[in-house]
């Protein structure tokens, strides 16, 4: 959706040695990772492993305890305060999804859409309902930009929390299990957006139980347990032959379901 | 039949009392409710001193009867040299009272609003000043809104204790029409009518808006 | 100090008035709350009304009512029992709704479970239904008592001796305007925190009990 990028390859995402503890619970034990431009890696693991809170750390809606970011070029150290400056620096480099989709529910959906690319970007209203008129329609929504958030069905405005983030540009994209709060046909269709958001380029950290969506369009697939990566590689082969015994039981649990 | 004629030849006097009551409503609203939003604000300020002193002083308003303190405005403020009409005082005591209890409501309002929005917002990259600005005190005064609307309903019938400061309200007409007429009952009963109208469809509105308001947020 | 003493005095009648309305009302209130959910629409209607009376005439005109009217026509009767019946009939009608809420909150499910275990009525109410109604209900009767207290003023207006009645007199018979409301306001401030803490910490309790 946004134009492809130019450079492929070169590591736009570094995070090293990121910590995360919420009083004696160790959330995040060091973790280190790298994402290549216009790469797509998924994540998975069981519940509590750590993958909302690592995604979180990187548009800092967590703030790490200790390790370094390093987003397009611009570093950030958690030793010493990060400036607001930074942040939003940061933060519209960034876009986000989540499970719960959280749209503003006293805007509508073209509103939701327009809104933060005014205040971020600057843009004029009728420039800002230009690129989310033309975003609602490339995720299949054209004919529900009136309507309020509550009045569409998980799907769509899940696919309308993706155009909000894609309409600020972002060279990054997070998603935190995003269907996870959909009923399969729903997610389906939200899952179609963001293979064809891949195909066009997209930098992607896709956090997600679809382990066919996995398999298909990540590039890397990430298994974490008890806050680190334990294993790592390309999906296909990860999948057919974990190397772990802790990835292989959770594998083993999510698909003989 | 003689009721009916009573109640027509009482109805000017009881009607004029019941523009004086919604005036005095209305105004102590108009007065209370902005008062209330910035000490809604206040008691969460990050300054503890500011935080705690807001706290006591809405703590303060909440835990005392409004008949307490129309009666302190209008009795106890011309010994610190003010002197109000009772038309003044019971604006500025229920204007009082207002604030510090719709500072509560707006507060819960405002702590209502889903952690997941903001996040959201935050994720955006808005600024906090916006995010305060268009979705927390938006979202956050829709949430309150049926709580204040069901307490603009209760101020007017508080608005019938200023009788005892000699406003010419509704029940203070009533009930100078039942001294004269030594028919309480009926004149009393009328005022009570004439409170119902207002209140209970005012009622019926808070419900229907809080249903609205809870599929929506559902 | 003089009018300290005088107002702590009245605290007792206050009290009075507060409890004994407020008892009144929560029993009062059963048949009401009963009867919002009768199988008859008519008598849903009427209930329907009669709490919708109840809270919509402000406490004050309807202890007018009573007294001046119905007292003066009617029957004869002493400040105090008017109060105590108009502060409860109004409780009745704001603590039915109350009870409505707390039945409202109990899970469907509950009944069906009960129907299913071969429960007469009178036990799925008073053994399963009751108890968890009661529970989500509790916070709210509270905070109606807290409102009750200082409602309870109000009745100074038809001549009991309770804080409000003793301060005014206190004032006009001094001269001070300021004082004696200042003490009483700071005396039901006094009654009132023990109660809201109580609330607060009921629903704390409760609630945390609910997730669980
Ligand atoms: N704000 C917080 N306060 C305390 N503990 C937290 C907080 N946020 C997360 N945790 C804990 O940190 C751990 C990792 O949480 P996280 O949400 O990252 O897991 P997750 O892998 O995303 O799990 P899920 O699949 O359930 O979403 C969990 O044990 C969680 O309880
Ligand atoms: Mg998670």
């Amino acid at each position: 959706m946004t134009d492809p990028q130019p450079k492929a390859g070169e590591t736009i995402l570094r995070l090293n040695d990121i910590r995360k503890v919420y009083g004696d619970h160790v959330a995040l034990g060091g973790v280190s990772l790298d994402v290549k431009r216009g790469e797509v890696v998924a994540i998975i693991g069981p519940s509590g492993s750590g993958k909302s809170t690592l995604l979180r750390c990187v548009n800092q809606l967590e703030v790490p305890d200790s390790g370094t970011l390093e987003v397009l070029g611009s570093n950030i150290d958690f030793a010493g305060r990060v400036s607001s400056a930074d942040l939003l620096a940061l933060r519209r480099k960034v876009g986000m999804v989540f499970q719960s989709f959280n749209l503003f529910p006293h805007m509508n959906v073209l509103r939701n859409v327009s809104f933060p690319q005014e205040r971020v970007l600057g843009r004029s209203r009728e420039e800002a309902d230009k690129v989310s008129r033309d975003l609602l329609e490339r995720v299949g929504l054209a004919n529900k930009m009136e309507n309020f958030p509550q009045k569409c069905s998980g799907g769509q405005q899940q696919r309308v929390a993706i155009a909000r983030a894609l309409a600020l540009e972002p060279q990054i994209m997070l998603f935190d299990e995003p269907t996870s709060a959909l009923d399969p046909e729903l997610g389906l269709e939200v899952l179609a957006v963001m293979r064809r958001l891949a195909d066009q380029g997209m930098t992607m950290v896709v956090v997600t139980h679809e382990i066919h969506f996995a398999a298909e369009v990540a590039d890397r697939l990430i298994v974490m347990a008890d806050g680190a990566i334990i294993e790592e590689g390309v999906p296909s082969e990860l999948l057919a032959a974990p190397k772990t015994a802790r990835a292989k039981q959770f594998l083993s649990a999510i698909t003989d379901r | 039949m003689e009721l009916l004629t009573d109640w027509v030849e009482w109805l000017p006097r009881l009607l004029s009392g019941l523009w004086v009551s919604v005036q005095v409503t209305v105004l102590a609203l108009v007065i209370g409710i902005p008062i209330g939003f910035v000490l809604a604000f206040m008691s969460s300020a990050r300054n503890a001193i500011v935080r705690w002193l807001t706290i006591i002083v809405v703590e303060v308003g909440r835990g005392m009867p409004a008949l307490v303190m129309l009666q302190m405005v209008y009795f106890g403020l011309p010994e610190a040299g003010v002197v109000l009409d009772s038309f003044a005082a019971t604006v500025i005591a229920l204007g009082l009272t207002t604030s510090a209890y719709t500072s509560e409501i707006i507060r819960a309002g405002l702590r209502a609003v889903p952690e997941g929005e903001l996040e959201a917002a935050d994720a955006l990259g808005l600024k906090r000043g916006d995010i305060v600005r268009f979705i927390l005190i938006p979202q956050g005064f829709r949430i309150a809104l049926p709580t204040l609307m069901g307490f603009a309903i209760l101020i007017l019938q508080v608005s019938s204790l200023a009788f005892t400061l000699g406003l010419p309200e509704l029940l203070s007409q009533a009930y100078s029409i039942g001294a004269s007429t030594f028919e309480y009952l009926e004149v009393l009963t009328l005022a009570g009518i004439l409170y119902l109208v207002i209140t209970v469809p005012g009622g019926w509105l808070v419900e229907n808006f809080e249903k609205r308001l809870s599929k929506h947020l559902a | 100090m003089d009018h300290f003493l005088a107002i702590l005095s009245a605290v007792p009648v206050t009290l009075l008035v507060t409890f004994a309305a407020f008892a009144l009302g929560a029993v009062i209130a059963l048949p009401l709350a009963g009867g919002r959910r009768s199988r008859f629409a008519v008598v849903r209607l009427l209930t329907k009304g009669v709490i919708d009376i109840l809270r919509g005439v402000p406490p004050v005109v309807f202890v007018f009512i009573l007294f001046f009217g119905v007292g003066s026509d009617l029957i004869r009767w002493e400040p105090l029992p008017a109060a105590i019946v108009g502060l409860g009939l109004i409780s009745a009608g704001h603590l039915a709704e109350i009870y409505r809420g707390g039945l409202m909150a109990v899970h469907q499910g509950q009944f069906e479970a009960s129907a299913a275990l071969g429960l007469t009525s009178t036990t799925t109410f008073s053994r399963v239904i009751g108890p968890q109604a009661f529970r989500v209900a509790i916070p709210g009767m509270v905070t109606w008592l807290i409102s009750l207290l200082k409602d309870s003023s109000i009745v100074s207006t038809i001549g009991v001796a309770e804080i409000m009645f003793v301060t005014s007199q206190g004032a006009r018979s001094s001269g001070e305007g300021l004082l004696p409301f200042i003490i009483a306001g700071a005396v039901y401030i006094a009654l009132g925190t023990p109660l809201a803490a109580l609330s607060r910490w009921l629903e704390k309790k409760l609630s945390f009990g609910r997730r669980a």
